[in-house]
């Protein structure tokens, strides 16, 4: 291979990179957070006793972990539009379409803590006369958001990924302004080579955040 | 000498002295409980309790006794018969789900299960004072004395703000045994507290629970620990089929027991003791 390799063009955009990373970083954020906190409401109602309650909720969760993410940003980006006769901001349906896919995900990880909680733990909480608010709010959900935890951080990591999937759809992020870029200089190679180095630097932290989590969780464990 | 009280005072007296003869501290009465069409666990059982009794119940595996101790917690409901504690209704079977009818009769119970229980988000201290403040209102100042005190007299003083992963087997069961404690129960459930523990700690755990029976504290024991079963137990209680076989003192079950059945039963366990 002779190619020779230039970064120099890119000295140009760093501002138009940066404003793909904050828009990126803003999708990551929002999505998580919506994540987090539907997710979270949605793994309560799949653990309700009341069939009406659970239903809906197992829907939602199935359809959205059962399309692929870049057919549902391009379903909301066209179809809502169209259905509602609402024009959403594109980086607003990106949130949404990005959030909801990862809520999907994450009540999924919540579900998985709640069951983790052994069954003596729910015995003796009984047995010191906790009343049924109680056990599920001082017992069981500090102990199934600490093993959710790694799994939520990680389905985080993955929708910093999954972000760069909206870039289809003309929101400027990251992936988008990259691909401007590689497009107009004639430079995929250094140009998608910096993108993947970015996105790669943002998650690392972050995963290896995870590793330290649940080996420390293991220790605990074992002990 | 100064024994160091685990048992907090309590008015004992006022149901003793009229439950020496009755032995009405809790009367089961008929109970009968299945797990489906097969496993019977409960059939037809009367067993009474007074409340200077020292229960402890043995037989094979299979024979109901934990799910005694189950019902009586509250965690599992019977279909049939009724149970009595302190002279008042507490637990009737039926189509309902014969869960307690009183909460503040549950409330006079404690338990210590054979797998460890300790919250493990919690600290000790932690662990300790969640039911004391959270059900009983206790304040965290008055709770979190309260909690230092039964950790002295257990030698765990310096355990107070550590967390259960970093407890002994032993230690967490005796810390279990002070959350239970802190809520001042008249009669204390033991679900094989010592099976899971390694022999060495056997003895830890064992010591704190004759150190209750010296302070009068009701209760009933599940164990297969034959030897600790004869030394602390007021009464032994040998159960087959759902069903109480035999019971009596220690010495009389141990030496010479009445029915076959508990012979032959016993002949097995000592053996492989």
């Amino acid at each position: 291979m002779n190619y020779q390799f230039d970064f120099h063009f890119l000295t140009g955009s760093f501002g138009a990179l940066w404003d793909g990373l904050k828009v990126t970083l803003e999708l990551a954020l929002v999505s998580n957070l919506i994540g987090l906190v539907l997710g979270f409401g949605l793994c309560l109602m799949t653990l309700s006793r009341w069939f009406f309650i659970r239903w809906p909720a197992q829907l939602f969760i199935e359809f959205f972990r059962c399309t692929p993410a870049l057919l549902q940003i391009v379903w909301f980006f066209y179809c809502v539009p169209m259905l509602f006769n609402v024009f959403i901001d594109p980086v607003a349906m990106g949130f949404l379409a990005l959030g909801l896919n990862l809520a999907a995900f994450n009540s999924e990880a919540y579900r998985a803590g709640v069951q983790a909680v052994p069954r003596e733990h729910l015995d003796a909480s009984i047995a010191l006369g906790l009343r049924s608010w109680q056990r599920t709010f001082y017992v069981v959900l500090p102990q199934a958001l600490r093993s959710a935890l790694p799994v939520l951080m990680t389905n985080g990591i993955g929708s910093l990924q999954q972000s760069a999937l909206v870039a289809i759809v003309a929101v400027s992020d990251l992936m988008y302004v990259g691909k401007s870029l590689a497009t107009e200089a004639y430079r995929p190679l250094e140009t998608y080579t910096l993108i993947a180095l970015i996105y790669f630097a943002l998650s690392l932290p972050i995963a290896q955040l995870v590793q330290y989590i649940e080996r420390r969780q293991e220790a605990a464990a074992t002990r | 000498m100064n024994t160091p009280r685990l048992v907090a005072a309590q008015p004992q007296s006022a149901h003793t002295s009229s439950t020496v003869s009755g032995g009405d501290f809790i009367q089961l009465r008929g109970v009968c409980k299945s797990y489906g069409e097969q496993l019977v666990v409960m059939d037809n059982l009367t067993l009474d309790m007074r409340a200077d009794d020292r229960l402890v119940i043995i037989g094979p595996s299979g024979s109901g006794k934990s799910s005694l101790l189950r019902v009586l917690m509250g965690l599992e409901g019977i279909q049939g018969g009724t149970i009595s504690f302190q002279g008042k209704p507490y637990i009737a079977g039926g189509k309902g789900c014969g869960k307690p009818l009183d909460e503040s009769l549950r409330n006079q119970i404690g338990m210590v299960f054979q797998h460890y229980t300790l919250f493990p988000h919690l600290s000790v201290l932690g662990n300790l004072i969640l039911a004391p403040t959270k059900v009983h209102g206790l304040s965290k100042a008055e709770a979190t004395e309260k909690a230092r005190a039964y950790l002295a007299r257990l030698g765990l003083e310096s355990k107070l703000h550590a967390y259960p992963s970093q407890l002994s087997g032993g230690q967490k069961q005796r810390v279990a045994i002070a959350r239970a404690l802190m809520l001042e129960p008249k009669l204390m459930l033991f679900d094989e507290v010592t099976s899971a523990l390694d022999p060495e700690m056997v003895i830890e755990v064992q010591n704190v629970m004759m150190q209750l029976a010296e302070q009068k504290m009701a209760m009933i024991i599940v164990t297969h620990d034959m030897h600790f079963a004869r030394h602390i137990a007021t009464r032994v209680v040998f159960c087959a089929n759902g069903k109480v076989v035999e019971q009596g003192p220690p010495e009389q079950i141990f030496t010479q027991p009445k029915e076959a059945r508990t012979r032959e039963f016993l002949e097995k366990v000592l053996h492989l003791d």
